[in-house]
């Protein structure tokens, strides 16, 4: 049971049937339509993911003015991106520094800013990190490769209200060249979620 | 889950390469997900999702993957709505092949309507309430022994932190009115001993958990 993505396979494979039953008997009654399900899915599996956090990170990097408006009113500044609904009603916005380094679990299920980052990896959501983030984190961050010299000081973020976390992580050394749509691609999701520096 | 020891380590599934795993796994998962919205949207449920799934036994929760709690949770929800009955999706889960049926007709104005609740900005949530604790106040977070859905994890219960920020307003999951939610930092050494990781764990608590 180290991981929620081998547990009980017979199990899901059981539960596969009962969601297939639950939406053909709500369809056939009339109840609902396909499509509202469809557009539900193809949100977060074409429009919505990390790829919008990436460009808030971005612009935050390049321009210091947008990066005190995302530090004071993150929900606003990623607005002005275009980015923003469910889960994402109240964003804030945490500062990795060369002296501080942000992390973020949900130590109750799976709190996570949708609007920038979709939705979450199933690690994120597994019983390991949900226990042991608050816990021990450089334990944690360690297996994901990520060690953090004894001065830095670690901030954990248990989301459990309605505010959803999003670090803003340092810029790589040696981008001062690149713009920035050249920094979008070196952004990545664990980088967001505070897992990798 | 805060805190309990014994999952082993943080493992990745296969597929996880950072930006590109996709975001469901398995058709059901992605017709689970759906749902949630789509019957929420519809208002074939009573109650909201995490309720429903903090109700599930507990054996089932800890051995079930994600999605099957979800699954699990809007089934209880769909059928407390009277829109289902336990017995029909029993009988058609036993007999039924394949996909989903297919709906003929179509909800363009539901479509248009549930993305815009999904992925259109809005102005930052949270209602102006008063508020009993300052910024910079301590504060001990109460010991409860709720039941039920709740946002106060066990693990910061009894232990005093610092007041960093105060969020805004929300309605308690309990209630209909709003409350002041706030930041509170709390050392790692007060949650968890002298032995801790040093380091600071920050948590959105509503003022009745607070004293």
């Amino acid at each position: 049971m180290s991981d929620d993505h081998e547990t009980d396979r017979a199990g899901d494979q059981s539960i596969a049937r009962r969601v297939t039953a639950i939406e053909s008997l709500l369809v056939e009654k009339g109840l609902i339509t396909s499509d509202v399900v469809d557009a539900v899915v193809e949100t977060y599996e074409r429009d919505v993911g990390p790829l919008n956090g990436a460009k808030v990170v971005a612009r935050a990097w390049v321009d210091p003015d947008y990066r005190g408006r995302l530090l004071d009113d993150g929900t606003q500044a990623i607005g002005e991106l275009g980015f923003g609904g469910a889960e994402g009603e109240h964003l804030v916005v945490v500062e990795n520094t060369p002296a501080v380094h942000n992390v973020v679990v949900c130590t109750l299920c799976s709190c996570y800013p949708w609007p920038v980052l979709g939705l979450p990896p199933r690690w994120y959501k597994s019983f390991a990190y949900r226990s042991r983030m608050v816990r021990e984190p450089r334990a944690v961050l360690a297996e994901f490769g990520t060690e953090l010299a004894d001065d830095v000081e670690v901030r954990v973020w248990d989301s459990s209200a309605d505010v959803r976390y999003l670090v803003l992580p340092l810029r790589p050394d040696g981008t001062d060249g690149l713009a920035e749509d050249g920094l979008v691609p070196l952004v990545t999701r664990d980088h967001m979620i505070g897992v990798v520096r | 889950m805060g805190g309990m020891h014994g999952f082993g380590p943080v493992t990745r599934d296969p597929s996880d390469r950072s930006l590109d795993e996709p975001p469901f796994h398995e058709p059901w998962e992605a017709r689970t997900f759906g749902l949630v919205v789509a019957t929420s949207a519809k208002g074939l449920r009573t109650g909201s999702t995490r309720p429903s799934i903090e109700r599930i036994d507990p054996a089932v929760y800890l051995a079930s993957s994600y999605y099957a709690r979800w699954a699990r949770g809007i089934e209880a929800a769909i059928v407390a709505g009277g829109s289902l009955t336990s017995e029909e999706i029993d009988l058609r889960a036993a007999t039924a092949g394949g996909g989903p049926t297919r709906s003929n007709a179509t909800d363009p104005e539901l479509v248009a309507a549930i993305r815009g609740f999904l992925n259109r900005p809005a102005p930052t949530s949270g209602e102006p309430v008063a508020a009993a604790f300052g910024v910079g106040d301590r504060v001990t977070v109460r010991r409860m022994a709720s039941t039920g859905h709740h946002r106060c994890p066990r693990y910061v219960r009894g232990v005093t932190g610092t007041v960093e920020r105060i969020n805004g307003g929300w309605p308690h999951p309990d209630a209909d009115t709003s409350e002041a939610v706030y930041r509170v930092r709390f050392d790692m050494r007060d949650l968890w001993g002298d032995d801790a990781e040093p380091g600071f764990l920050y948590i959105d608590l509503w003022e009745r958990y607070l004293s």
